[in-house]
């Protein structure tokens, strides 16, 4: 039977591409649209438990909120009054109804204490506590990711043990200076001692100075830390040795194999750091009296202003989210396997 | 984590710094405030807000107290107070992420999407949360700051416990009929201690950092107590009167917080991997055992590869040097096929990283002789080398998977070649990448070129492996376990492909496996490797007529397609020796059936038949029962 | 002594289109007291089908019994025993090997464990003394015998051995394989033997039954299966197998040119016979077998010789190759 003379081949019966279908579909039709549908999604979810935890943490307060902010010697009907006009002896789900629908009007609320539209206050305070974050990424980004590559590519395979010793141990300690203290420890030397900077407010570039730096070089330390060990790993990887089988000259090597492969992560950590940066202005802020959210929240907190802070915490945890977001897509893009392998 | 790591952790110099730090700071917590409690509260009206004098080292504050005795005494209520918040988070952590192990599964995955949730929000913004909600003041504080660490502290257990409960023995155990609890208790937990000392230990010094954060701001620790934190605070408003007072419990913090995160790291650092060091070992020890190492044989006219007593060594993590290539020849003439033998860790994937040039950096290559496609690298620069080799040996590696690029298009990874080596253009690089995947038998090789690595079969990626050694015409092709990874219906095609190559092109083809099998379908001369050693090297025809005992004892004990059933497999009692304690002498004689008092000499290769030579000084002449009458290998 | 049987199993994993079906209406027999042997390639669902029996992954549809009775209960389950193929991932590093074994023996006093240990240790031909190690100290041959004897602690009616030998050394796999037949006939154990080694489940099986892609394509006594087999699939394998006596310039079918198509993806099976992309006497060295990429021969194999998946199993496989 096997030896039947078989007519000459025609085109074989199923087509054989059949799997891989168009490239053009499989890659940024379905699975990006998926992707991003899901990421969306995500977002929408924790932005929900966001609002809502922002919502129930003026209900989460031991006692009564109004009475704890107005003090002890406030009259009773005072206090009726305000938690009347604050809403609160509504039911709890007329309540959380009527914060949402108020957000979505913009309105977060006005100050237990002064009085004035919490969004007010934020719009005037988020310049300066965005342009800090972003000031102090940008630094972190330029300084960090170039020093974590060239240390790498010194040190890989246990060369300069020196260097290697030097820059691990002073990142470490530099990363562990939390950045409140650092900024103590710059107002003392650069503007106290040597008065080069102003050490409070916000003016001038030259203002900015220490601030970013004080935010900065913590996380700057670790990036580079961080780089550095992504990418040795990437040195250690199968395909780098093919890329030196190739007898490729170093510098290829490095730019084209091993760099495009450590970026993934130092994607995901510079995520963090920005998320975590954003929040530390509040210490950063309130060293250099800088007139921003952070400020104002912990006065606010110690005031016991709680719409106050309610909405800066909303602000914060939006910020950080849209942080997320924006890393996730990012990596989507960098590392085409990802949205694969979630899909 | 065994007692012997705990004492490296010590004995490195960050570690005992760190660990002694520590101690001292104890110490300071316990006795401080017994002994200057009540001098630190002690108001002074006579020195309200000094600077340094040498009644108060430190100055005094605003009601005329010693900062320097607040400084000390502060110790224990900042230690105090970070411990605590560190426990509330260690123990709210582990719960949360020991949970998703135990609950079934829709809850656990609740549990996990909750904690996923928290854990985007940075420890800070968490604490602020809560410290409303607890309210200002210490209790509020450590509650706030223990909980705020809580779901990056869950997420580290999940990861672990995921980790481990992906394992086979906690699946095993489960077979066995191992409860939940006892699960977690017996195998999960015991096996991601180690990650959760060093991260608690970490943990305790950002705790710290953080509550003196907290404090700073005013929403810690509330007068008349007081804390580092709040004592920077209080010294920040007259750093231009008095800058002492805040940086000396500045610098308290900074110190205790380093002190935790150091001693946390370098346990990890000796838990963790070993930096090796790159050094040159003492040239007195290579040439100590060259006495009887393997040189390559005489052999007339040109070669492609000339090894002689080739040595790779590295460092050993108890100090000295190890040999896992100890002494190998190896010739290769213009066109041969060789096939090297030998079980896993025998030093095959080594010898021929070291031939190529490609040995890690930390290891040490020697050699009496050494001579690649016509180039003798040694004592060159490497930039040399790599132009002088340039793509005259081509390497093909034993997994598909990780040896190209994953971010870059298999198409440009083979242009790469051309274009480095022959500054081709872009286009006619592009091109020949395509026309060599069209040889490789890749479908549709214009589609593939431009796909990812991760869209190929692991069949088509080692295909275009090789189509990359192609790429210009190399002399030497070395595949080193080229099949292993392969289903073995790919894993004939591959070999074949190994076969029409180097028929058409004529390079010399180095094949590396673990397969005597294998080695047989393709070559014409086998060389088999025990223990970083070349013990015996033959023609495949010959193999029936193997005289050394390991070469006949391997040949007998895996069974094949003719095995007789009824009968025991032949074994070989024991196993490969390490190659940092290779027994003296020869090397297999602890396994070998006709070792005697000769075999306490290392054995060289010697002739045993034409063509043939082994290293041992029984070798057999028995021939062995095997279907060799078919055997006729890669040789047409 | 128990017989073990599969009947309709079928395991999916995801859903969407990452959807998998990786074991598809498996039926399969393990007769009380022999060896059954399964080799198929990787991602074929060998594994899985193990899994599947201990309860380690869940069955979508089908019924996995014992004896005839339905295993349902994590009880019913602990009578099959599965043992892993990497012995350094198999045992609990922490745990010594006698704590392993012992976690396997179920309502015995202290002393007469110990003893059991012992016992089991002999067995897997292991120094009792070895109770007392860790796992690192043993080598990958000693952890997978101290694997086995975990398995046999269990008392378990069939054991399922997924490639246990692939992860050892080829000089110390010689000695499991003789230990696992030594096992089987001593204490007549029901087993069975994963393996993508054709080579190493000829010599350890009573019968042999071929996995692909999800399905077992066919299944007979071993020489019968090895010498006259009747699914082309099973023919390409043993032409593939690296033996000695077949020279790579052998020509065998499956090296038709036609035939260097892509291997099939599992989220995607082909339609109709699902090995006919890779046939050698399938549709594309023979055009007029369209019905082999039209009509599945599954649901006839009870009926062909060895419960072949195809619709040719009665024409004997030659080497020959098919003219172009
Ligand atoms: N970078 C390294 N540092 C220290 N030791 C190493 C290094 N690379 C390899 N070795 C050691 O060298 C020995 C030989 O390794 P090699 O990879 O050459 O073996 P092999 O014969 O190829 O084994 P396999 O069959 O598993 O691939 C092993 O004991 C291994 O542990
Ligand atoms: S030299 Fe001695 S120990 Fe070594 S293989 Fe030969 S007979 Fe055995
Ligand atoms: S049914 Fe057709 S394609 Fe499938 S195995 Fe049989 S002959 Fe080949
Ligand atoms: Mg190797």
């Amino acid at each position: 039977m096997t030896t039947t003379p078989v007519t000459p081949p025609t085109a074989p019966v199923t087509p054989s591409a059949a799997p891989a279908t168009s490239a053009v579909a499989a890659w940024v039709g379905n699975p990006w649209a998926r992707f991003l549908l899901r990421r969306t999604g995500r977002l929408l979810v924790s932005l929900a438990v966001l609002v809502t935890l922002a919502f129930l943490m003026i209900h989460l307060i031991p006692g009564d909120p109004v009475r704890a902010a107005l003090g002890v010697t406030a009259p009773p009907d005072l206090v009726e009054a305000r938690r009347e006009a604050l809403g609160l002896n509504d039911p709890i789900g007329v309540q959380l109804a009527d914060y949402v629908r108020a957000l979505f009007a913009g309105d977060l609320g006005t100050s237990m204490t002064s009085g004035v539209s919490v969004s007010e206050t934020i719009g005037q305070r988020l310049p300066a506590t965005a342009s800090l974050a972003v000031a102090a990424f940008v630094v972190v980004m330029l300084a960090a990711v170039p020093l974590g590559l060239a240390m790498a590519v010194l040190t890989r395979g246990g060369r300069r043990r020196g260097a290697e010793l030097g820059f691990t141990s002073t990142s470490a300690v530099g990363a562990a200076i939390p950045e409140f203290l650092l900024a103590v420890g710059l107002v003392f030397v650069f503007g106290v001692t040597l008065g080069w900077f102003p050490v409070a407010g916000r003016g001038d570039a030259a203002s900015y100075v220490l601030p970013v730096v004080a935010l900065a070089l913590g996380p700057a330390l670790l990036m580079a830390r961080i780089v550095r060990v992504e990418a040795l790993a990437v040195m250690d990887e199968d395909f780098v040795r093919t890329a030196r089988a190739k007898r490729l000259p170093p510098l290829r090597v490095h730019l084209r194999h091993v760099f495009p492969n450590a970026l993934t992560s130092t994607l995901t950590i510079g995520g963090l750091l920005l998320s975590g940066m954003i929040v530390g202005t509040v210490l950063v802020e309130n060293v250099f009296a800088w007139p921003g959210m952070g400020m104002t929240i912990v006065s606010s907190i110690l005031a016991k202003d709680y719409p106050v802070v309610q909405g800066i915490v909303l602000v914060y945890g939006a910020a950080v989210l849209l942080v997320n977001l924006v890393v996730d897509v990012l990596l989507a893009l960098a590392d085409p396997r990802s949205t694969i392998r979630e899909g | 984590m065994g007692r012997d790591q705990w004492r490296a952790a010590l004995r490195n110099p960050v570690g005992a710094a760190a660990a002694g730090l520590l101690v001292l700071l104890a110490v300071l917590a316990v006795v401080a405030p017994i002994l200057w409690g009540d001098a630190a509260e002690e108001t002074d009206p006579a020195a309200l807000s000094q600077g340094s004098t040498s009644e108060h080292p430190l100055g005094t504050d605003a009601l005329g107290r010693d900062i320097m005795l607040r400084v000390l005494v502060a110790t224990r209520y900042s230690l105090g107070l970070a411990l605590l918040a560190t426990a509330i988070c260690v123990v709210a952590g582990v719960l949360l992420g020991v949970l998703p192990a135990v609950l079934g599964r829709r809850a656990g995955r609740l549990v996990t999407g909750t904690v996923n949730l928290a854990v985007a929000f940075p420890g800070l913004l968490l604490a602020l949360f809560f410290a409303v909600i607890f309210g200002v003041g210490a209790r509020g504080a450590v509650l706030a700051i223990g909980l705020a660490g809580a779901p990056s502290f869950a997420r580290l257990v999940q990861t672990n416990v995921a980790a481990v409960s992906g394992r086979d023995f906690v699946a095993a155990a489960r077979l066995a009929g191992v409860g939940r609890f006892r699960l977690v208790a017996r195998h999960l937990l015991p096996n991601i201690g180690e990650p959760l000392v060093v991260n608690a230990t970490v943990m305790a010094g950002s705790a710290l950092l953080a509550f003196a954060g907290l404090s700073f701001l005013g929403l810690g620790v509330q007068p008349p107590a007081y804390d580092w934190g709040r004592l920077l605070g209080e010294g920040l408003d007259r750093i231009y009167i008095n800058p002492a007072a805040a940086l000396a419990p500045g610098v308290a913090v900074v110190v205790a917080g380093l002190a935790f995160t150091l001693l946390g790291e370098s346990i990890a650092q000796v838990v963790g991997v070993r930096a090796v060091r790159r050094r040159r070992p003492p040239v007195g020890d290579q040439a100590a055992a060259a006495a009887a190492a393997g040189s390559a044989p005489e052999t007339p006219g040109d070669t492609v590869l000339v090894a002689d007593d080739l040595r790779v060594g590295f460092p050993a993590p108890r100090g000295g040097w190890t040999y896992p290539v100890d002494g190998v020849g190896l010739t290769v003439r213009p066109g041969e096929t060789v096939g090297i033998v030998g079980e896993s860790g025998s030093g095959k994937s080594l010898t021929a990283l070291a031939v190529a040039q490609l040995a890690p950096d930390t290891a040490d290559v020697t050699a009496a002789r050494l001579e690649v496609a016509g180039v003798e690298p040694r004592g060159r620069p490497e930039s040399e080398v790599r132009e002088l080799l340039g793509t005259k040996v081509a390497m093909v590696f034993q997994d598909p998977m990780t040896s190209f690029n994953p971010s870059m298009r298999v198409g440009t990874q083979l242009a790469e070649v051309t274009r480095v080596h022959e500054g081709q253009g872009r286009r006619a690089a592009l091109a020949r990448a395509v026309d060599r995947l069209r040889t490789v038998r890749v479908p549709a090789p214009e589609r593939r070129a431009h796909q990812y690595p991760h869209e190929f079969s692991g069949g088509m990626r080692q295909r275009a492996m090789v189509a990359m050694g192609l790429m210009s015409t190399p002399e030497l092709i070395i595949a080193d376990e080229p099949t292993t990874a392969l289903d073995v219906t790919v894993q004939r095609q591959v070999l074949r492909l190994l076969k029409d190559v180097q028929a058409e092109t004529g390079a010399a083809v180095v094949l590396i496996s673990h397969d005597i099998a294998v080695v047989a379908q393709l070559c014409e001369r086998v060389v088999v490797m025990y223990a970083g050693r070349v013990v015996e090297e033959l023609p495949v025809g010959q193999l029936g007529a193997a005289a050394h005992p390991y070469t006949r004892a391997l040949l007998a004990s895996v069974p094949d397609l003719a095995t007789d059933r009824e009968r025991p497999l032949a074994t070989i009692p024991g196993r490969p020796p390490d190659p940092a304690d290779r027994p003296e002498g020869c090397a297999f004689a602890p396994r070998c059936a006709f070792a005697d008092d000769a075999c306490r000499v290392r054995p060289g290769l010697a002739a045993v038949a034409p063509e043939q030579r082994a290293a041992c000084w029984h070798p057999r002449s028995q021939p062995l029962d095997l279907v060799l009458d078919v055997l006729s290998g890669g040789r047409s | 002594m128990r017989e073990l049987s599969f009947e309709g199993t079928t395991v999916r994993f995801g859903s969407g289109r990452s959807a998998l079906t990786a074991v598809d209406g498996v039926d399969l027999t393990v007769p009380a007291g022999s060896v059954v042997g399964l080799v198929g390639e990787s991602g074929s669902g060998k594994s899985t089908l193990a899994k599947a029996a201990v309860g380690l992954v869940p069955t979508t549809s089908g019924e996995i019994r014992l004896d005839g009775a339905p295993l349902r209960t994590r009880r019913d389950r602990r009578r099959l025993q599965l043992v892993f193929q990497d012995p350094h991932a198999s045992l609990d590093p922490r745990m010594t090997v006698g704590e392993s074994i012992a976690e396997a023996l179920r309502g015995r006093r202290r002393s007469a464990r110990a003893a059991e240990v012992a016992r089991l240790l002999e067995l897997v031909d292991l120094d009792p003394a070895r109770a007392r190690s860790l796992p690192s100290g043993l080598s990958g041959g000693q952890r997978q015998r101290v694997a086995l004897a975990r398995a046999l602690a269990a008392e378990p009616e069939v054991v399922l051995a997924d490639e246990i030998t692939s992860a050892l050394d080829v000089s110390v796999q010689g000695s499991v394989l003789n230990l696992v037949r030594d096992l089987q006939r001593r204490l007549g154990l029901t087993i069975l033997f994963i393996s993508h080694n054709l080579s190493v489940v000829r010599y350890v099986s009573d019968v042999i039954a071929v996995m692909y892609l999800g399905r077992i394509v066919e299944a007979g006594p071993a020489d019968a299966v090895l010498s006259s087999p009747r699914h082309p699939y099973t023919r390409t394998l043993l032409d593939a197998a690296p033996a000695f006596g077949v020279a790579l310039d052998d020509p065998v079918p499956a090296d038709d040119p036609r035939l260097d198509t892509e291997a099939p993806s599992p989220h995607d099976p082909p339609t109709g016979c699902r090995f006919h992309r890779r046939c050698p006497i399938g549709p594309l060295t023979r055009p007029e077998r369209t019905i082999c990429a039209e009509t599945d021969p599954q649901p006839g194999a009870p009926d062909r010789p060895h419960r072949s998946a195809c619709h040719f199993a009665s024409e004997t496989l030659t080497l020959e190759v098919p003219a172009r």
